[in-house]
């Protein structure tokens, strides 16, 4: 035991768990859905964790903060209507243009909701609550109650979630779930070698100690919105891809499947410790809950948000007793091995 | 001890004024900073001394006067403005961030170790550091799992890695023990020895003498005195703080011993405290004493249902109980005034009549349940002319009332459930010292007039001046319990710090 404590960290014995537990559920969902062990699943629930792990990226900055931002959902929604529609309109736009435009779109928005928070000494779930029926709205009326159909869209968009990075005898890696593990490992290395990221885990550790702590702990919370926001846009454009046909109500809900990704994957809700590869596997366990109760017959279709919720729940409070414990585990382990200083 | 009366200060403030609405907070105040020098900043709560601090560090602008630093006069807009000048605090609660470790403490506020987070060399230089302070810390450690003390460590090496130049040191005592003021003045003489000039804020009087070299003391937002350490005496520094003689330090406890009000054996909590045994009596006051991680506190805790214990017996005026919640303590008679008022004790952001009836306010609904708020107020208006409570009126919000009032306003909510057995702890912590005074004889008067009172303190003084029994533990047990003309400095502390054998119960 204290060999296993030298070696990991509670956050990793967490992230170890949550890889048995993914694996124990796929062996699950196997002797329950029939034909479930093919490349069509995988694909299926892949492309799925893709979006859902982008999203989630964004939202562990966020919620590294001590904030929450609920309103992923109306922005991924409201990116892939967006660029869907202008990419109607002119086939012509260059694909790295589109990706630009959703990832800056994103970005506004998100900044919208940074400065609200930031500067403005908003409660952050007021202020996500509030954007996340506005930008909906905009979307509504923005749309004219038209939606985004594949064949008026230019060709290159509808190849695109079918293009292969690489294949593993019959799984194939598609390019967006490439995109997203890009995304995951560029911003877990931000996380941990750049300073930029300590300071995140700063300003959700301590806020108070943050303030007197010489650097600019409001621009730091709205860079994190600002990028939650650009990820939001990238995940539209990735949506986009998916889907090809939007409607109005696109990504409704997501915000909660990201909460849910990012609790489980061990993101603490009251700031200051988490992971990106925590939040993949979130991300990972979700989408697969999510695709394969599709699929699994027993239960009905609209428990799966119940199911989810559970899942919330769940994570928050196994956190608050079994981490909390583990901890406490450690650091009183680490007492006694640390020389003792009251000794005189 | 070497002055510089010959060098010039490093930091020289002119005629600071700033005032908060219609509260002048600091009236003309001038002060000089010398390098190698300890200087100390006495004075009443409410004396302008954190307002100051906030003017040096950047977090107030100051409505009139300037700063000069080595003679240039400088602006402080921030807290990253105040380190470029090499100004930083140190505040009474570390503010550390306990999900980093410990050398990420140390180097989080740095902007010139380049754009990407070198582990190694941060371990390393944090290891250095450390090392030059004579500080043993694991620099992979997460700041969660520190004690204080070792927190406190943490801060100053990051203030020194940061080329401090001018160090401010807010309270930084009050929450430590003796033996971790003791290592922590050490290190203030390393920094000295440094050239580095020190700004000290503390209450306890003995310590700031002790290690100041230079005293300035502020009342009411106003400059007193200033002077070499040499040349004041303790008498003439508490007169300048208060403006009048104080005939006692501390007031002396007359009760007499009453009923046997409270006994308790073998009281045990796994990983927590084990064994405790003592018989509390009417007119009596107890005192739990030891130094930090004595788990006093969490005795009293046990005794009043936060955290029950889970072996040992209690008996309470005459029966058998077994206290597992706050209501139900509340019901026996037993209230708890605790140590940290802004997070258990009071309602903040609420008023001093809604702070005072909150445990109690099923006295004052009508039938229908409604609260009767012409009562609230009375019953409030009651406290703050007895207790007398510095508050323009009792509808005000708690949190703009000092320190020391809001422990009077504790001490009223728990005086209003008409308690039989009264747990303080820590009830002077943080406050000055007369307000410290009467809260004493508060103390004093309860048990007079028949009340049981535990009182938790870490603060010797007041436990050899208040205590008629003195119970001290260490690292959650029972060390000894002294009769009062047996406790003596020397045997608490021997006993505190655990150079004795756990002692029985000493029964009358």
């Amino acid at each position: 035991m204290s060999a296993l404590r030298r070696y990991f960290r509670p956050e990793q014995v967490r992230e170890l768990v949550l890889v048995v537990l993914i694996v124990a559920l796929a062996l699950f969902f196997g002797t329950q859905i029939q034909d479930y062990y093919t490349g069509r699943t995988f694909l299926r629930i892949s492309t799925s964790i893709a979006i859902i792990a982008t999203v989630a990226v964004g939202e562990t900055l966020v919620v590294l903060t001590r904030n929450l931002d609920i309103s992923v959902g109306s922005m991924v929604g409201f990116t892939a209507y967006f660029v869907g529609t202008q990419l109607m309109r002119h086939n012509d736009i260059a694909p790295l243009v589109a990706v630009l435009m959703a990832i800056g779109i994103g970005a506004a928005m998100g900044l919208l909701n940074g400065i609200s928070v930031a500067y403005g000494k908003v409660p952050s779930i007021l202020v996500t609550l509030g954007t996340l029926a506005i930008y909906r709205t905009i979307l509504v009326e923005y749309s004219g109650a038209k939606t985004v159909v594949a064949n008026l869209l230019p060709q290159w968009v509808l190849d695109l979630s079918s293009m292969n990075v690489f294949s593993i005898g019959e799984l194939d890696f598609r390019l967006l779930v490439g995109l997203a593990l890009a995304v995951v490992v560029l911003f877990q290395l931000i996380l941990t070698y750049l300073p930029y990221g300590r300071h995140l885990y700063a300003i959700g550790s301590n806020p108070d100690a943050a303030r007197v702590a010489g650097f600019l702990s409001q621009r730091i919370v709205l860079v994190a919105f600002v990028l939650c926001g650009a990820l939001c846009g990238l995940a539209g454009f990735m949506f986009l891809a998916r889907f090809s046909n939007i409607t109005v109500v696109a990504a409704q809900g997501m915000e909660m499947e990201v909460l849910a990704a990012v609790v489980v994957g061990g993101v603490s809700i009251f700031g200051g410790s988490g992971t990106m590869i925590g939040a993949l596997l979130g991300a990972a366990m979700i989408g697969l809950i999510d695709q394969s109760l599709i699929r699994w017959l027993v239960i009905s279709e609209f428990w799966r948000r119940a199911l989810l919720g559970l899942l919330i729940l769940l994570a928050v409070e196994g956190d608050a007793v079994i981490i909390n414990r583990l901890r406490s585990l450690w650091v009183r382990s680490e007492l006694q091995m640390a020389p003792k200083q009251e000794s005189q | 001890m070497l002055m510089n009366a010959e060098k010039p200060p490093v930091m020289h403030m002119r005629h600071i004024s700033k005032s908060f609405g219609a509260t002048q907070a600091l009236d003309d105040v001038s002060l000089s900073i010398y390098p190698g020098e300890v200087h100390a900043l006495i004075g009443e709560n409410g004396a302008g001394k954190s307002t100051l601090i906030k003017v040096m560090t950047g977090i107030h602008q100051p409505d009139q006067g300037e700063i000069l630093l080595d003679g240039r006069p400088i602006q402080i807009r921030n807290s990253a403005a105040a380190q470029d000048h090499g100004i930083a605090a140190i505040y009474q609660e570390p503010m550390v961030f306990p999900d980093l470790n410990v050398a990420e403490n140390i180097f989080i506020s740095h902007r010139d170790r380049g754009a990407i987070v070198r582990w190694g060399r941060m371990y390393e230089d944090a290891a250095t550091i450390l090392a030059k302070l004579d500080v043993k810390l694991d620099v992979r450690m997460p700041a969660r799992g520190l004690t204080l003390a070792a927190q406190q460590a943490v801060e100053i090496a990051k203030a020194i890695s940061l080329k401090v130049r001018v160090l401010v040191m807010d309270e930084p005592t009050s929450s430590l023990s003796a033996h971790e003021v003791a290592q922590l003045f050490k290190l203030i003489s390393t920094l000295r020895n440094q050239g580095v000039a020190i700004l000290f804020i503390g209450h306890r009087l003995e310590e700031v003498l002790e290690i100041a070299d230079r005293v300035t003391i502020l009342r009411d937002g106003k400059w007193i005195s200033s002077a070499l350490r040499s040349q004041v005496t303790t008498e003439q520094v508490i007169q300048d703080m208060v403006g009048r003689q104080i005939e006692d330090f501390f007031a002396k406890s007359q009760a007499e011993r009453g009923d046997l009000l409270m006994s308790v054996r073998g009281l045990s909590k796994e990983n927590v405290f084990s064994d405790i045994n003592f018989d509390a009596y009417r007119g009596e006051v107890l005192c739990f004493a030891g130094l930090i991680g004595a788990r006093c506190t969490d005795v009293g805790l046990a005794l009043f249902g936060v955290e029950p214990a889970d072996a040992g017996h209690i008996t309470f005026a005459g029966k058998e109980v077994k206290i597992r919640s706050p209501e139900q303590a509340l019901d026996l008679g037993i209230a708890y005034a605790t140590e940290d008022r802004r997070q258990f004790g009071l309602a903040i952001p609420m008023s001093v009549a809604t702070n005072i009836t909150l445990p109690t306010l099923r006295r004052y609904l009508t039938a229908l349940g409604l609260v009767r708020q012409g009562d609230e107020y009375a019953m409030a208006e009651e406290y703050r002319q007895r207790l007398s409570i510095r508050a323009p009126s009792v509808k005000v919000e708690v949190g703009r009332l000092s320190g020391g009032n809001q422990q009077k306003v504790m001490l009223s909510k728990w005086l209003n459930a008409n308690p039989k057995l009264l747990i303080l702890d820590e009830p002077t912590r943080g406050i000055d010292v007369p307000t410290k005074v009467e809260v004493h004889h508060m103390i004093n008067a309860l048990a007079a007039q028949g009340l049981g009172i535990i009182l938790i303190s870490s603060d010797l003084p007041e436990v050899l001046a208040m205590g008629d029994r003195v119970l001290v533990m260490r690292e959650g047990r029972q060390m000894g319990l002294f009769d009062r003309k047996a406790a003596t400095q020397e045997k608490i502390m021997t006993a505190a710090m655990g150079h004795n054998r756990p002692a029985m119960e000493a029964q009358p």
